[in-house]
């Protein structure tokens, strides 16, 4: 299935901002994060489809899935 | 320490010692304190038995990272209750240095007459400062800086507090560049209008530290405390703040369906991308303008930037996400020149950004301007300088021009305008919002975080998390700690309390700091409640409750029984 990926910050440097990722079967973020490289630990916020989520959350086919790195409300 | 009173209708000043009862305060814990002890809350905000009250945190002058913040606080004529607005800057160590607890303005000085409070060290004075009626905040800082010299601390108000518009803030010298910061928040530059004060010059105080009760104990902690802010991954200077500023969350807020856009109708933009922080970073790199700065002294944040335009010519210093928010998605405008412009603008006048935004947005919808129009939206703003009729009614806020207009979408909780998250997709700053002493004010409990605490769309949860927020804000406002330093005070309150017990030897336990900040709440609620605010008051905007905010097509749904027992357990 293809899931639409879009990295945010300093998460970005050396991996294209936006992508679409094909993955098979069942995934969840965490999943599409070790694919795309990303280091769990320096993600701080996923979304996907707009709806804040954790990296154990599953991903459904046709999403859009962000990565951004720990931010804070100003 | 000491107090500073300034009669403004005698043009008089007085020093005295810091009443018993205030000595274990500080910020806007000192704020809530003494509008409660001193003010009738019932009384005119911009009469002259208003007091306008200039506090460090209790860290002010002792040279704790990101600790320098100045509180201004009085009774607000936009939500008529207490109210404290922080800002950057180095007015917060300067008061803090010479020992001066609270700088506490009276009274009222005849009308359309203004003075400038002069700090020297140990003596003060009020100048008369007519030349410098009619000056936005830019100018009067630079005469002021020209005379008693460019390392002074000055506090201003422009056009919009002197002709007493309650959308007005007061403007704040920083560090180098960083020429204009805002205690901005529920009209306060409108309450120093009416005392007739246009400005506070402090001179740099030279040779003056804060003197400590226990040195070891306070540097061991303030070490520790600066060490966590540089290691920890948001705040150091590979964390998101000091590389894209505040307007690193425009992309996480949008996704989220926050970013208040178009008056609030709908939660993302479709031109957000070019609003980010990335995008911000972006343009000033390639423009040689500057990220990465800072507003106070020795900040290991340094979240500013300093904004150019396409020749290198600076524009306005900074750019922060609650303006993007408010100017830019919120009025259709999707180039971060236009916002800056605005923000300059306003920051001359002396206009708070939020609240201008929301009026902007206010009177779009009402037909006086298009959304995107950037020339139009101009045109409207620069009325507030001119003191137009229209002018003025933006310059007053967002509840004034709904009224005026007949508009009903106005987006303000307690008579304040909302910042930049949107509550029917964030309620957990909807409830803050709504239940906050100081209205509608992110930074009394942001609940927009970076892991999933609470579901922002659900109602579960959201009253113990704002609860939660809104203690720690009240620590945040009352020691002068800018709000982005607070994880590893949150982490370990050992560090905070030692360094206050360092400073003042007060042998506070873990239970007296979390009574104090408690403490603010309790204080602000009761000054609130004898100035006639009831739980009736404490709501968001009906219309949010019924109009879905696409994409979620979410309402505010959060029970009021939830709004109204917030406080049951505090």
């Amino acid at each position: 299935m293809a899931v639409d990926i879009e990295i945010f910050g300093q998460l970005l440097p050396g991996k294209p901002r936006r992508q679409t990722f094909e993955i098979q079967g069942r995934a969840a973020v965490r999943d599409i994060a070790n694919a795309l490289g990303l280091d769990p630990e320096e993600i701080g916020l996923v979304t996907v489809d707009n709806v804040q989520s954790e990296l154990d959350d599953p991903v459904q086919a046709d999403s859009r899935l962000c990565f951004f790195p720990y931010v804070s409300g100003g | 320490m000491k107090i500073l009173r300034v009669n403004m209708k005698e043009s008089a000043v007085r020093w005295e010692s810091v009443p018993k009862e205030y000595e274990q305060l500080g910020g806007r814990a000192l704020i809530a304190r003494l509008l409660l002890q001193e003010i009738p809350p019932a009384c005119d905000a911009l009469g002259p038995h208003n007091k306008l009250i200039f506090t460090p945190g209790l860290l002010g002058g002792a040279a704790v990272a990101t600790a320098g913040r100045l509180s201004v606080g009085a009774k607000s004529p936009l939500t008529r209750g207490a109210k404290e607005a922080n800002a950057g800057g180095t007015a917060g160590d300067a008061l803090g240095k010479l020992a001066i607890k609270a700088v506490v303005v009276e009274n009222q000085g005849q009308p359309k007459r203004f003075h400038v409070l002069v700090i020297d060290g140990d003596s003060a004075e009020l100048i008369p400062a007519d030349d410098l009626a009619g000056l936005g905040t830019y100018a009067t800082a630079d005469r002021l800086q020209e005379r008693f010299g460019a390392d002074s601390s000055v506090m201003s108000i422009g056009q919009a507090g002197e002709q007493l518009m309650t959308g007005a803030g007061i403007a704040t010298t920083g560090d180098r560049d960083q020429r204009s910061n805002h205690a901005a928040r529920g009209g306060l530059g409108a309450v120093m209008g009416s005392k007739g004060l246009k400005a506070v010059v402090i001179r740099k105080p030279l040779g003056r530290a804060v003197k400590m009760h226990d040195e070891q104990l306070f540097r061991t902690a303030a070490k520790a405390f600066a060490q966590k802010l540089i290691t920890d991954p948001k705040l150091g200077t590979k964390g998101s703040q000091h590389l894209y500023g505040t307007a690193s969350i425009v992309g996480a807020v949008n996704e989220m369906g926050s970013l208040p856009t178009r008056n609030f109708t709908e939660g993302t933009f479709e031109q957000s991308a070019d609003l980010r922080g990335e995008k911000l970073r972006e343009l000033m790199l390639a423009r040689e303008g500057k990220v990465g700065t800072r507003c106070m002294p020795g900040c290991v944040i340094a979240c500013r930037n300093l904004f150019v335009d396409e020749s290198g010519k600076p524009v306005v210093g900074t750019v922060q996400y609650e303006t993007i928010a408010l100017v830019g998605s919120n009025l259709g405008l999707g180039k971060l020149d236009d916002v800056a412009a605005i923000n300059y603008l306003c920051n001359d006048f002396g206009l708070d950004t939020i609240e201008t935004g929301a009026a902007l947005g206010v009177a779009i919808e009402a037909g006086l301007a298009k959304f995107g129009d950037f020339d139009g939206i101009i045109g409207l703003l620069k009325q507030v300088g001119e003191g137009t009729v229209i002018g003025r009614m933006i310059g007053c806020g967002a509840v004034t021009t709904g009224r005026v207009l007949g508009i009903r979408r106005v987006p303000t909780a307690l008579g304040q305008a909302m910042p930049g998250y949107d509550p029917r997709t964030l309620k957990g700053n909807g409830v803050t919002y709504a239940t906050s002493p100081q209205g509608a004010d992110h930074t009394a409990g942001n609940a927009f975080g970076a892991r999933k605490e609470v579901n922002p769309l659900g109602v579960e949860g959201q009253k113990a998390l704002s609860l939660r927020l809104q203690i720690i804000a009240a620590m945040l406002d009352s020691t002068g700690l800018c709000l982005f330093a607070r994880p590893p005070i949150i982490a370990n309150p050992q560090l905070m309390i030692d360094m206050i017990n360092g400073i003042y030897g007060w042998g506070w336990k873990l239970e007296d700091y979390d009574k104090f900040n408690r403490d603010v709440l309790r204080t602000e609620l009761e000054f609130n409640r004898r100035a006639g605010i009831t739980q009736a008051d404490y709501r968001i905007p009906e219309y949010m409750r019924e109009e879905p905010l696409p994409p979620h097509n979410a309402v505010f749904d959060v029970p009021d029984s939830d709004l109204d027992s917030i406080f049951d357990t505090l």
